[in-house]
């Protein structure tokens, strides 16, 4: 197709004067990839010929330029061009907008409002930098909660489902960083690396270095020193201990499983965690053998595999979840 | 095992599919005209990203309030992506053109912003990138979809629509206008709101469609 022509229908379409058979032969028009470039190049153009509004440009690029030369840095959160102006505007946008939606969906949609979700998909780590320069690494299939509109008061308040390690930076002016892990767990800290794992059959949390205090449900608080080791059950039960091998804790960093005499249903819990995928032991007897070792897998099949080898047991794909059996002698 | 690297936290950074596409575009076909972008992107990044900055935040802009209605999240959204841009130097993995790049982040995160707020899809935790394989359909679908919301507004009654595009393209505050329409703010709000769950209700409809289409 010429590229006047081309031009002129793509214009015409911009403007939503096609008709669907014109549409047809963009859509054909742009399976070639190249012409994807095309598309967008036209696209710009006519954004020019049909401005909406005049932006601010000058004010932006003044901002930007700062941001450029690293003065002011804040990846995660959205960046306000008019600290002042703007925050008024906008927080009278988002308050009408939860005031609106807090109407329809009760008062439980607030979080939602108020934070944003960072998130891993199962099986992938992902690692985010916060506002404040605090650097999270976000083992699979979690999530963490931030504040949307930025960290505000003394306090940086994070809420974690998952796990995840945190590089907490020390603010200039003290600020506690807290992850609230739920079930009235909550870690506390100024500036500290740590390793934080909260789902529902418990909680840990591993200290690396610095000072950081839990606050646990019933009021009970605890400090925790460099090196060692927290861990609370579903029953409430807790624990501190001072590991004298930190790998089980830090293993995921690498997608590594590092097992120690672990229980084979431990290790299932491990591979739902970490892959989203649910694993059934029926025989009580092979959930409670155990296993050591350690093995690098980047998806619930390497493990599997690993595991039917060296143990010897069958693995089966049932309709929503993956069984472990003993195979029948023949 | 590698390290993550940080450039991973793009939400919706629509380039990632595109690394996987047959290579490069051929230089001297398409994307000749970026090449004094290219050239100082090599030499000096940070001049290259102002640069950048300069020539496409207007029409970015332009092209993201078509969708949002509103001259503030579209600026916002605009500065956002050149901050990531330049944070998680994006200009080092951008295999299209920026350009092509630009308006691709510009549309996902102004239909994520549209999502959220038209709360259409209510889990937040749905995937907002699960196009990874880019179809050429949806450089289109985007274009239809903020011709859609223009159809919508255009259709709303006329006292309707004035004060709906007042208030949320203006940015203005309920009462100035109120002052400017001659009516109470009480009345301002509940035009505007009649306007938006008009919108809401019309492009859900559409947006069944948008979605199928987009992501199954």
């Amino acid at each position: 197709m010429k590229e006047s022509v081309i031009r002129a229908l793509l214009f015409d379409f911009f403007e939503g004067k096609t008709t669907s058979i014109q549409r047809k032969m963009i859509e054909e028009w742009l399976a070639e990839p190249q012409n994807e470039e095309l598309y967008y190049r036209y696209l710009d153009q006519w954004e020019s010929e049909h401005p909406q509004f005049a932006p601010d440009a000058d004010h932006a690029l003044a901002h930007f330029q700062t941001m450029l030369s690293g003065i002011g840095d804040e990846p995660v959160q959205p960046i306000g061009r008019e600290p002042v102006g703007r925050v008024s505007r906008n927080t009278w946008l988002w308050t009408a907008a939860a005031a609106m939606i807090t109407i329809v969906f009760g008062v439980a949609f607030q979080k939602q409002v108020l934070y944003k979700s960072l998130e891993s998909a199962p099986g992938r780590t992902v690692s985010y930098r916060l506002s404040e320069g605090t650097e999270v690494l976000l083992n699979a299939n979690s999530s963490l909660l931030v504040p949307r509109f930025g960290f505000s008061g003394s306090t940086r308040e994070v809420i974690l489902d998952g796990e995840a390690e945190f590089k907490v930076t020390h603010t200039a002016g003290h600020d506690r960083f807290v992850v609230k892990m739920g079930d009235h767990y909550q870690i506390e800290v100024l500036g500290t690396e740590f390793v934080a794992f909260s789902r529902a059959r418990g909680k840990r949390v591993f200290l690396k270095n610095g000072k950081v205090k839990l606050q646990l449900p019933q009021g009970k608080q605890v400090y925790m020193k460099p090196g060692s080791l927290f861990v609370s059950g579903r029953d409430g039960a807790f624990k501190m201990t001072a590991p004298a091998d930190p790998r089980p804790y830090t293993a995921w960093k690498e997608q590594t499983f590092y097992f120690d005499n672990t229980l084979l249903s431990d290790v299932a819990a491990q591979i739902e965690e970490q892959f989203d995928v649910r694993v059934r032991i029926p025989d009580t007897l092979l959930a409670q053998r155990r296993i050591g070792g350690i093995y690098k897998a980047t998806q619930a099949d390497d493990l599997l595999l690993i595991l039917s080898d060296l143990m010897e047991i069958e693995i089966t794909q049932k309709e929503d979840h993956i069984e472990l059996t003993i195979p029948k002698l023949p | 095992m590698t390290a993550f690297p940080l450039n991973d936290f793009d939400e919706d950074s629509p380039g990632r599919g595109q690394e996987h596409a047959d290579g490069p575009v051929p230089a001297g076909m398409v994307a000749d005209d970026e090449w004094l972008l290219r050239s100082q992107f090599s030499a000096n990044p940070e001049k290259g990203c102002e640069l950048l900055f300069r020539r496409y935040y207007v029409n970015l802009c332009n092209h993201a309030i078509r969708f949002v209605h509103s001259r503030a999240v579209a600026e916002d959204i605009v500065s956002e992506i050149f901050t990531t841009f330049w944070q998680n130097q994006t200009f080092l993995h951008v295999s299209t053109s920026y350009r092509a790049y630009l308006y691709k982040a510009v549309r996902h995160r102004a239909y994520n912003y549209l999502k959220w707020q038209m709360r259409f899809i209510a889990p937040a935790d749905a995937p907002v990138h699960a196009s990874e394989s880019p179809s050429p359909d949806e450089a289109l679908q985007y274009t239809e979809l903020h011709q859609r919301i223009e159809l919508i507004v255009r259709d709303l009654p006329a006292q309707c629509r004035r004060a709906y595009l007042l208030k949320r393209v203006e940015g203005k505050k309920y009462d100035e206008v109120a002052e400017e329409m001659n009516i109470s703010a009480k009345a301002v709000e509940a035009l505007v709101s009649r306007a938006l769950s008009r919108i809401r209700k019309e492009l859900s409809a559409h947006w069944v469609l948008f979605f199928t289409l987009f992501f199954c």
